[in-house]
């Protein structure tokens, strides 16, 4: 099918240029992941035991309710309530970051969880805060140990972010499907956007892995 | 009371037509997805070396692609080819392909963890490759892989929303057309979200009850 | 200060898991200078009473004393800076795994004691000079082998500028031939006047060195007093028969 391909050569730069949308929505999604996840984690962890009840009903939440319902329930809902006038962009985003939030959290707690004992206490001995404790000794080891972890979590939100084409972000997905119904060349245009979403699954997990093997403390096998 | 009587009259019932559409979508993806995930888990482990390869390909394409592209390409694509499916079918069809795939992955890591002693013992009293897969295998691979398929399971129930972006009006399609005649955007996802909340945690539930009923003693030191 | 005031004092420390006494009243206080060795049978609360001293194990009842001031452990900013005095040993070492021997000494100094980066450096190089390590600063602790790691542990606790040094089996997890290396550090730092409180098996180190012994069992000190009498006339038929035994097991009491 020539015309098959020649299609998807012309609508190609299009789709690239999607990409970079993508990992726009993804890397923000990623990043207030990280930055709630750990907070959620260090909270079940360390934190009085009241606040494992809210952090408990948060996970439970934003792990059971479909994307498409949350992105539409803050898109359409919420997020005008609250006056606040956002794109469907940044919507995308943070209802990505709050999702992945509560798996990280999972991930990160279990990371911290797998240290020896001996670290926290070792650190006290030495007339450390627990807060000093936490940030030098704990989450430099945790946070290792989470790359793989944290691997699997970014293939997930980046296939999710292909939903932001709900919200008509214009992202891989939705530009695929713009361009296949001007051209009605669907089915070949729908195979490039899943491969690209393919090789940037395989570049995010490539360059995790070489992140992974960079801070890999010297000697230490696991 | 007005408020009452709207939900009552016309937010309930449009919810409840569209749950079942989600039911009818859930239960045949996943019966259909675990057969197909064992079948490819199993050709995977001890298939072919040719039929390995191709299973892979099947697995990294089905888990590599977003979902919703998959969906898109069998309602919007196949039509290219001539193949027209309703919503509803393309719908079953990529649930069905895409969770097969990631049951496959638990499986095929289930069989791999079966010890390699069992075969032999298996084969040595004279069964068939086939047999022992079935009965010898298949029994302790399925327990090992239920902690996976389980979430998986729960993964589906979330993910059949998708099929409203194909025009298969669920649940979540129920909803956003309520939402849009009457602009209660966030009282009529907090329904529709409250509703999935409740399907995934009593499934998460009874897969834990099931996980616990079939626990064999001293078995479950041997997970993974 | 006045020369009759003890570097610790421990007045009725005890500790309770449940039901279960793990530390029951235990009272004893070391002078500056002193090198006292803790021994009795595993789960005897040997460790349970070191942890309670610098309250990584939070007593139940008991009060302590360091240089004659008694702690408050409930003020946080005392607390930390009690345990900068105390130093502790760990038996299975509890180096900080994703930081370099020269960056496990230097972490506290800088987080802890604020130095300066340099001066923390130099005083971190300094330490691990001290106890052998010179060669080893820019090592990972899963590059150095038991008797690096207890060292670089006692190099860390030494930074600090300890008033007594809490030492909790700080050989069992060695082995043998790595044992020597660890005690002759110890060793040095007794003959330099470090104030010490030691649990250990090392009946001849101890027989060596220490100016008293404390014998533990169920929780309780049953007996203290000079190591030669302790091991040989002691007064109480249960730690004689102890000692017996771990004279067999590690060597003669000369």
């Amino acid at each position: 099918m020539p015309a098959s391909i020649d299609a998807i050569l012309d609508a190609l730069p299009y789709l690239l240029q999607g990409s970079l949308v993508t990992i726009g929505v993804v890397l923000g999604a990623m990043g207030l992941g990280l930055l709630i996840g750990v907070s959620l984690a260090l909270g079940q962890v360390y934190g009085p035991r009241p606040l494992g009840v809210p952090i408990g009903l948060y996970i439970w939440f934003f792990r059971g309710v479909p994307l498409l319902v949350l992105l539409f329930l803050f898109y359409f809902g919420l997020f005008s309530l609250m006056g606040l006038n956002l794109s469907a962009f940044a919507v995308a985003a943070i209802v990505l970051g709050l999702i992945s939030a509560a798996y990280q959290s999972q991930i990160f707690r279990g990371a911290i969880l797998s240290l020896p004992e001996g670290q926290l206490k070792a650190a006290r001995a030495l007339g450390m805060s627990d807060t000093r404790a936490i940030v030098s000794v704990v989450l430099p080891q945790a946070l290792r140990l989470s790359i793989p972890g944290w691997s699997n979590e970014y293939s997930i939100v980046l296939k999710d972010s292909a939903v932001a084409y709900a919200l008509g972000v214009a992202e891989v997905m939705a530009r695929a499907h713009f361009v296949a119904t001007r051209t009605y060349e669907h089915l070949p245009l729908y195979v490039a956007a899943g491969m690209i979403f393919l090789i940037l699954t395989f570049l995010g997990t490539r360059g995790l892995r070489m992140l992974e093997d960079k801070v890999r403390i010297p000697g230490y096998s696991r | 009371m007005g408020e009452l009587l709207f939900l009552q009259q016309d937010v309930f019932p449009a919810l409840m037509q569209g749950l079942w559409v989600t039911i009818q979508l859930i239960i045949p993806s996943s019966i259909l997805g675990l057969a197909a995930g064992v079948a490819v888990g199993a050709v995977r482990v001890y298939g072919h070396p040719l039929a390995i390869r191709a299973g892979n390909v099947y697995v990294t394409i089905f888990r590599g692609f977003p979902l919703v592209v998959q969906l898109f390409i069998w309602y919007f694509g196949l039509p290219h080819i001539g193949i027209y499916l309703t919503p509803f079918t393309a719908s079953v069809l990529g649930f069905t392909l895409c969770s097969s795939a990631y049951h496959s992955e638990y499986v095929r890591g289930a069989f791999m963890s079966a010890k390699r002693g069992q075969m032999m013992a298996a084969e040595a009293l004279g069964f068939s490759r086939l047999q022992l897969i079935f009965s010898v295998m298949l029994p302790q691979a399925f327990r090992r892989a239920l902690p996976g398929c389980g979430n998986e399971l729960i993964y589906l129930i979330k993910y059949s929303s998708l099929a409203y972006m194909i025009t298969c009006i669920e649940l979540t399609g129920q909803g956003k057309i309520i939402a849009s005649e009457t602009f209660r955007f966030t009282e009529i996802f907090m329904i529709v979200g409250v509703i999935y909340l409740f399907l995934t945690t009593v499934s998460s539930w009874g897969i834990r009850r099931l996980e616990a009923r079939l626990r064999l003693p001293g078995f479950e030191h041997h997970r993974m | 200060m006045s020369e009759d005031v003890p570097v610790l004092r421990v007045e009725g420390l005890s500790k309770r898991y449940g039901e279960k006494p793990v530390l029951e009243d235990a009272s004893f206080s070391i002078r500056e200078g002193e090198l006292k060795i803790l021994i009795g049978p595993s789960g005897g609360g040997k460790s349970t009473l070191l942890q309670c001293i610098n309250y990584l194990v939070k007593p139940d009842a008991g009060r302590i004393w360091l240089d004659g001031d008694e702690v408050v452990p409930a003020r946080k900013r005392e607390l930390y800076a009690y345990r900068q005095k105390v130093g502790m040993i760990f038996q299975d070492f509890n180096l900080f795994d994703h930081l370099t021997a020269l960056a496990n000494v230097q972490i506290a100094l800088s987080k802890v004691r604020k130095l300066p980066r340099d001066e923390a450096r130099k005083r971190a190089v300094m330490e691990l000079e001290r106890v052998g390590l010179k060669d080893h600063i820019a090592k990972y602790p899963a590059q150095l082998s038991g008797g690096q790691k207890q060292r670089v542990s006692i190099a860390r606790a030494l930074a600090m500028d300890p008033k007594v040094m809490l030492l909790d089996e700080p050989t069992s997890a060695l082995d043998p031939e790595l044992i020597t290396e660890v005690l002759a550090v110890i060793r040095d730092l007794g003959l330099e006047g470090m104030t010490m409180l030691m649990a250990t098996h090392q009946i001849g180190f101890a027989l060596d060195l220490a100016h008293e012994m404390i014998f533990m069992e169920d929780g309780r000190i049953v007996e203290t007093g000079p190591p030669r009498k302790i091991l040989s006339t002691a007064d109480c038929d249960r730690t004689r028969e102890f000692c017996g035994k771990l004279t067999d097991l590690y060597g003669e009491a000369r």
